[in-house]
């Protein structure tokens, strides 16, 4: 029997702080349509809302590219994974959200923090050459 | 696209300034909340307090902001204060262990009690 290849919602949106509501309402109608709890799918709804001001706050000086964010949903059977992709200079996924907030008011890994805490996987891959993605994966709980 | 945030403001004295929001608290707007609120206190105000009873979704940015007033206020020997948190909200100060930061008050009131001693 072939097992059915999950389905993809891909969301592009150009890299503008007004913009990032677009993607976290996308998130919440994929996670609602998934049948997460309301719980859940507002978790969801602020980890992609995180990710993408990552997006919007690390903007790669001199980049010709294009200035947008992409947002891809993949739908599991199980789980649903988001991957946020952008050509922004990034930061140190080795040091990126691991730290406990404090008072100082750095904004600098507090919202990959947050997305630490409220997902059940993230990863930051940062490239040079082609920008960051930050994936995470909220499973769905049997 | 316009941003769902309202921002209402009035002060108690000359020490205490109240910042009330409602709708939205995020990257896109956090920098009207920081304006707003540097305004409210710009005549020597060393207490402010923020109610947060009418906002459905704050981000790490508003976090940041609201971080950044209290450092401010600090030096002057005040502080932020928080009232009103929803449990949606209050949920980030839990994970972010800003908690141990602000003082969370209830209500407005409860925080106006704390202030006047």
């Amino acid at each position: 029997m072939r097992t059915k290849a999950p389905e993809q919602v891909e969301i592009r949106i150009p890299r503008r702080a007004e913009l990032v509501r677009v993607a976290r309402m996308a998130a919440c109608a994929i996670a609602s349509q998934m049948g997460f709890t309301i719980d859940i799918i507002k978790d969801i709804e602020l980890a992609v809302g995180e990710a993408c001001a990552n997006a919007v706050e690390h903007v790669r000086v001199g980049d010709d590219g294009p200035d947008e964010i992409i947002i891809r949903f993949t739908l599991g059977q199980d789980e649903l994974v988001v991957e946020v992709m952008d050509r922004g200079q990034g930061f140190d996924p080795e040091q990126a959200g691991k730290g406990e907030a404090d008072d100082s008011d750095e904004p600098g890994g507090l919202g990959l923090f947050v997305i630490r805490a409220l997902m059940d996987e993230l990863r930051v891959d940062c490239d040079p050459a082609t920008g960051t993605c930050v994936r995470m994966v909220k499973r769905r709980t049997k | 696209m316009a941003t769902s945030l309202r921002i209402g403001a009035r002060t108690e004295g000359n020490d205490i300034a109240i910042l009330s929001l409602t709708g939205e608290v995020e990257v896109a707007n956090a920098s009207q909340v920081r304006d707003a609120a540097l305004k409210l206190v710009s005549g020597g105000r060393k207490y402010l307090v923020v109610d947060l009873s009418g906002v459905e979704y704050m981000d790490s940015t508003g976090l940041g902001t609201l971080v950044g007033l209290h450092k401010r206020l600090r030096e002057a020997g005040g502080q932020v204060l928080i009232a009103g948190a929803q449990p949606r909200v209050r949920k980030i100060f839990d994970i972010t262990g800003l908690t141990q930061v602000f003082r969370m008050h209830e209500d407005v009131s409860a925080a106006l009690k704390e202030v006047r001693g």
